[in-house]
């Protein structure tokens, strides 16, 4: 099957598909999966940098591995510290090509309590030789706001816990780590020498010979005002219409997670000073496709007047701003909604047909997402459908969807997915077939209904269907 | 109609009556299109939304109608109005309006049209109008001819005091009201026509149809026995009639109780007793007319003369005992307030405080209707010249109907209708009258006995007439449009202004506060605010009022006015008594939006101490010693310490609002206010749209002991 898939694709997503695939089919049966921490390897060096100054933690660590064995490796483990083992979002490793690099969680007999994921190399490393791998990742909710509630005007300050050395199965012979803050207000952080600060980042190592599954506590407190929106819901609609046209609406529960606004909320002291209200979020930035049009947004209560959109380039900017500012605690909903051409995203040879649109799209910088829900309407007639997905999500079970003209339903594909960040923002690919001999139904409905409307009226006025001739049939 | 003749010219091949027909359809699709479309001035300047206030109560009863289904709408208790005594909904509304937009939409959603149930609510009104257009010209049409039908037909499309309560997103009442009211006319005049019972149990059927939508129903159950009673008194009584009133009488009033709103008031209140009376006056005088045939003159004298004395006395005996008694209920506050229009404002403050129970000027009158005002003696001239039964409805609908405007603003309505039937009739004669001067002499000899051939120039003044008539008739269609572009088509939710360079600006707030509202309070949050708002945060924001637009409970409403007129510590009280968390302020001192709750303060004050508990409550306290009401420094003292001003005015005295003024300067007062450095103690600022119209407050808990 994955062959034959593939056999259509172009060249250059072949690979990645049989990847997704493969690591879909093995997160599916992951729980199986059981590896040995290898002694043979080493980790020369670490630099790693972790990124603070978003509402998000982003780590990126270049890791150095050394082969100190006499056999070719060609898997190696990562491991998630405890501290953060909950909030990771999104992991993925590089190889030094700049390509991505397999992963399939997996668990490893004694070290039960902690997280794994295997890493199957493109080129092995030979005995003796060793190789630098980039390993990205995002971990959400991993800030916590300190104090918890502040006044509207207050700055926001959060506590970020961690790892203080890189965590792994493996021996790290020296290791440096960068800690971002994109502020100087730091009110404490841990301090294991050797540390420096320098301008919004501090610098932690350069620590050598830190054994396996070190644990210890890096704690920073400092002031971060970005806007902490948290998408709690979203849910996206694709309505696929073969008559040129796809209709994107998603339905967006925000809220702001940062610390919570206690005390009154003065808008004379929000107009009057610019700086009022720093952790607020007054408006933020959507980026739809280029070719996005009709845009909308609205909420239960009507249209939502504030909003202005920007045509660049590459993309459709809009800047949103809800009813009302964010403070941290308060909520919004809303809905976005637009339509795309559909020559960009289906491909047909024949009655064959493949659509290609992102499992989600961008909502805010920096963003998490909380629970995705997207449902793909696609034309009434379609069927054999096949879907895959650039990672693992949830399946949900197909439904049937009524609308204008309609007699069978048009088929509704649906799925689910928590905890999403930026770096999910992948296409997924969905091949239906369509004969389009039924894309004359609709048009012919219409025909044939008015047809016959007007022979009723033809039959009515030609034909006497009265019982009785009444006496008087003009008054005048 | 004169368009006939001059077509037939270009239609050859089409038979005369051929086109005939096709013009009527043509020019009554036509205007029933105008009707629907020149009510989309909202729709297409703003967006199809909800206007106003009573709308979002209809609109949120709808919502709940068509997700929950008829039985539970039917039981329903609500919970969020009026706390803490709830309201129940099922029994106090008049269900028409919700049934008749939940049939259509799931009409819709069984055809697949996946509309949303918003955008029917929104449209309802201009869709009953088109109807109403049709309907217009069938009555018409009975009463005079087909051309004065279509003619009327047209004027109703556009008539100004109809589309004022008929726009794109009036979801009220009265948009399906006036269909229902003419619908029953047609059905009435038919039935005297015809004296079928079939047309009379359609007559019964639409009344049905009228009381489950309107409470103006009874405007309409008096007007008819009003008519027979006139036909008795003409001594045009007969079989016909007869049928048509017992029949309407019988099946519309057990059907008319069936509205659990209604109830049994068509049996027990006094305004339905004119209906119940000249049913029996019906019978009675049929009944005499069969003796009168059976019996001598004599014997009849004398049975007549027995039977008139002891029905009179016990009829009499009867209102009197049930009046004592309390089986006839007195009549309620806003009957008075028709026959007087000084009761309401000297008895009933929540009466007189709404707008449209205001009596109305003259010059709304030709706001409303324009070229009616004048056709309309005109066309009861025509209805006078040839006497039908029908034409004595229409007179008498006419008059009283012009009675009953001049009383309440809010019944212009009423009278829109009648305006644009009788206008139509004498536009229609005059015109035929005329045109048929301006064609070349036809020789017709056995005509010439006729005052015709005395007039000299006859084409002449008959073009002249035919033109100053088509002027006005034009000036009519700019007059409408223009009337219901600029006066009847802003949605009240949103407000627009033009800034210095011309660019629109949009003032939002009150969904901006709604909304925060439904976002950032808890679910079960109690709001206390005027009641004019009550509906729309029930409907918008989806909380807990106090009080709300049904004004149902006059001593709740009075309470909330008491703490609104109180000081900071008493308002705690009853804020405490009434469990409130939320309390909500309309302030447009910042952007001279003029109906605030200050502008309305005086009637807060005046229902606040209407009631036993605010007898403290004195509107003269409120006044300067001159007896100005001001809100600068002059301003009497506690005017400037009490709740409303302080949630008003809290931190305003440090906004400069205009150049070259003071801080604190009051666009609407157009005065600097006199209370400018306090803190409210009992109250935090909870939220503050952006240009402060909506201020909300939230009430604190009561402090900790031994702080």
């Amino acid at each position: 099957m994955i062959v034959k898939m593939s056999s259509e694709i172009p060249a250059r997503n072949k690979m990645r598909i049989c990847v997704v695939y493969l690591l879909f089919i093995f997160t599916i049966c992951g729980s199986t999966n059981v590896d040995t921490v290898s002694s043979d390897i080493k980790i020369k060096n670490v630099d790693r940098i972790i990124d603070c100054s978003s509402q998000l933690v982003k780590t990126t660590s270049k890791i150095t591995l050394e082969n100190s064995g006499k056999a070719p490796i060609k898997s190696f483990l990562l491991a998630i510290e405890n501290v953060l083992k909950d909030h990771i979002s999104f992991l993925g490793v590089k190889d030094s090509h700049n390509k991505d690099l397999r992963l399939i969680e997996t668990t490893v007999k004694g070290y039960d309590y902690i997280k794994f994921y295997r890493v199957e190399l493109k080129d092995a490393i030979n005995a003796g030789s060793s190789s630098i791998l980039t390993a990205e990742s995002v971990f959400t909710k991993a800030l916590q706001p300190y104090p918890t509630a502040i006044t509207q005007q207050e700055d926001q300050l959060v506590k970020f816990n961690g790892n203080l050395y890189f965590f792994s199965p493996y021996y790290v012979i020296s290791q440096k780590t960068n800690v971002i803050l994109n502020t100087k207000s730091v009110e404490s952080f841990t301090k294991v020498k050797p540390f420096s600060q320098l301008d919004g980042t501090l610098i932690f190592g350069t620590y050598s010979n830190i054994g396996p599954f070190t644990e210890k506590e890096l704690s920073v407190h400092f002031k971060n005002n970005s806007p902490f929106l948290t998408v709690t819901r979203v849910e996206r609609l694709i309505e696929v219409s073969h008559w040129g046209n796809i209709a994107v609406e998603e339905k967006i529960e925000i809220e702001h997670t940062g610390a919570k606004l206690s005390g009154p909320f003065s808008r004379y002291h929000y107009q009057q000073d610019h700086h009022s209200g720093p952790a607020s979020v007054r408006s933020y930035k959507t980026l739809l496709p280029a070719s996005a049009a009709d845009v909308y947004y609205r909420d239960t209560n009507g249209n939502i007047s504030t909003s202005n959109m920007k045509v660049k380039k590459d993309s459709v900017e809009l800047d949103l701003r809800p009813r009302y500012p964010l403070f941290g605690g308060w909520k919004t909903h809303y809905t976005l909604g637009y339509n795309v051409p559909s020559y960009e995203y289906v491909y047909h040879s024949g009655n064959e047909y493949l659509l290609k649109m992102r499992v989600i799209d961008h909502i805010v910088d920096d963003m998490q997402v909380d629970e995705l829900v997207t449902k793909v309407i696609l034309p009434e007639g379609v069927h054999n459908i096949k879907i895959n997905f650039p990672y693992s999500i949830t399946k949900l079970p197909d439904t049937l969807h009524y609308t204008y003209l309609d007699t069978q339903g048009r088929p509704v594909i649906s799925f689910t997915k928590k905890n999403i960040v930026e770096n999910h923002i992948q296409d997924f690919q969905l091949r239906y077939t369509f004969p389009t001999i039924i894309m004359l139904r609709e048009p012919l409905i219409v025909v044939g209904s008015l047809y016959a409307l007007f022979l009723c009226v033809i039959i009515y006025v030609r034909l006497d269907f009265s019982i009785h001739k009444p006496e008087h049939a003009h008054k005048d | 109609m004169t368009a006939d003749v001059q077509s037939k010219a270009k239609m050859p091949h089409l038979s005369s009556d051929k086109q005939l027909t096709f013009i009527k359809l043509a020019v009554l699709s036509m205007a029933a299109i105008l009707s629907f479309a020149t009510r989309l001035f909202s729709v297409l300047r703003f967006e199809s939304v909800i206007h106003e206030f009573d709308p979002y109560f209809n609109y949120r009863t709808t919502r709940y109608l068509t997700e929950e289904g008829f039985y539970n709408f039917h039981n329903w208790f609500d919970d969020r109005a009026w706390y803490p005594l709830g309201r129940i909904i099922g029994g106090t509304i008049y269900p028409g309006l919700m049934l008749t937009s939940a049939t259509l939409y799931n009409i819709m959603q069984f055809l697949n049209i996946t509309i949303d149930i918003r955008n029917v609510c929104v449209f309802l009104a201009p869709f009953f109008s088109s109807l109403t257009t049709i309907v217009t010209y069938l009555l018409t049409k009975e009463l005079k001819d087909e051309g004065a039908g279509l003619v009327a037909a047209a004027m109703i499309a556009i008539v100004p005091g109809y589309i004022s309560r008929s726009v794109a997103g009036s979801y009220d009442n009265e948009g399906i009201a006036i269909f229902c009211m003419l619908l029953t006319y047609y059905f009435w005049i038919k039935a005297i026509n015809t004296g079928t019972i079939l047309w009379a149990t359609m007559t019964a059927l639409a009344y049905f149809y009228m009381v489950s939508s309107w409470g103006g129903y009874v405007f309409l159950i008096n007007l008819i026995p009003l008519h027979v009673l006139a036909l008795i008194m003409l001594g045009r009584f007969s079989s016909r009639v007869y049928v048509a009133y017992s029949t309407l009488y019988c099946v519309g009033t057990i059907l008319s109780m069936q509205i659990s709103f209604v109830g049994f008031q068509p049996v027990q209140s006094s305004e339905h007793m004119l209906a119940l009376g000249v049913f029996g006056l019906c019978q009675l005088y049929a009944f005499t007319q069969y003796l009168r045939e059976r019996l001598s003159p004599q014997n009849f004298e004398l049975l007549f003369k027995a039977l008139v004395t002891t029905l009179l006395a016990t009829l009499g005996t009867a209102t009197v005992l049930f009046t004592v008694t309390g089986k006839i209920s007195p009549w309620t506050g806003r009957f008075y307030s028709l026959l007087d229009p000084s009761y309401a404002k000297n008895h009933i403050p929540i009466i007189a405080s709404v707008s449209e129970h205001q009596p109305t000027s003259w010059s709304s009158f030709y706001f409303d209707l324009q070229v009616l005002v004048f056709l309309f003696p005109a066309g009861l001239y025509f209805c006078f010249t040839r006497i039908t039964d029908a034409n004595i409805f229409i007179i008498l609908y006419g008059v009283l109907s012009i009675y009953f405007a001049g009383v309440m603003v809010r019944l212009m309505l009423v009278l829109a209708p009648v305006m644009c039937i009788v206008s139509g009739i004498a536009a229609s004669s005059l015109l035929s009258l005329h045109v048929k001067d301006i064609e070349p002499k036809v020789d017709k000899p056995e005509k010439k006995k006729k005052h015709e051939n005395n007039l000299v120039f006859r084409s002449e003044v008959g073009a002249l007439f035919v033109c100053v008539l088509g002027c006005l008739l034009v000036s009519y269609v700019f007059h409408c449009t223009w009337v219901t572009s600029e006066a009847y088509s802003s949605p009240s939710i949103v407000l627009s202004a033009r800034a210095h360079d011309g660019a629109r600006i949009i003032f939002d707030d009150f969904r901006e506060a709604y909304t925060w509202l439904k976002m950032n309070t808890p679910e079960d949050a109690k709001v206390m605010s005027w009641w004019d708002y009550g509906y729309q945060i029930t409907a918008m924001a989806n909380r807990t009022v106090i009080v709300d637009n049904n004004t149902w409970n006059n001593t709740h409403i009075s309470r909330v006015g008491q703490a609104m007129a109180s000081t900071e510590d008493k308002a705690y009280e009853i804020m405490r008594e009434l469990d409130v968390d939320y309390v909500l302020v309309i302030f447009g001192g910042l952007v001279g939006y003029s109906s605030d709750d200050i502008n309305k303060f005086l009637w807060m004050v005046r229902i606040g101490g209407s009631t036993d508990r605010g007898a403290h409550i004195r509107e003269a306290d409120y006044y300067t010693p001159s007896g100005e009401f001001r809100i600068d420094a002059d301003g009497s003292n506690t005017l400037l310490n009490c709740l409303m001003y302080k949630m008003s005015y809290y931190k305003f005295g440090l906004v400069y609002t205009e150049g070259g003024r003071p801080p604190g300067f009051d666009r609407v007062r157009g005065a600097e206010i006199g209370n400018k450095d306090f803190n409210l103690e009992v109250l935090e600022e909870a939220y503050t749209t952006e240009h402060w119209l909506v201020r909300i407050y939230k009430v604190k808990p009561l402090p900790n002991r031994g702080v």
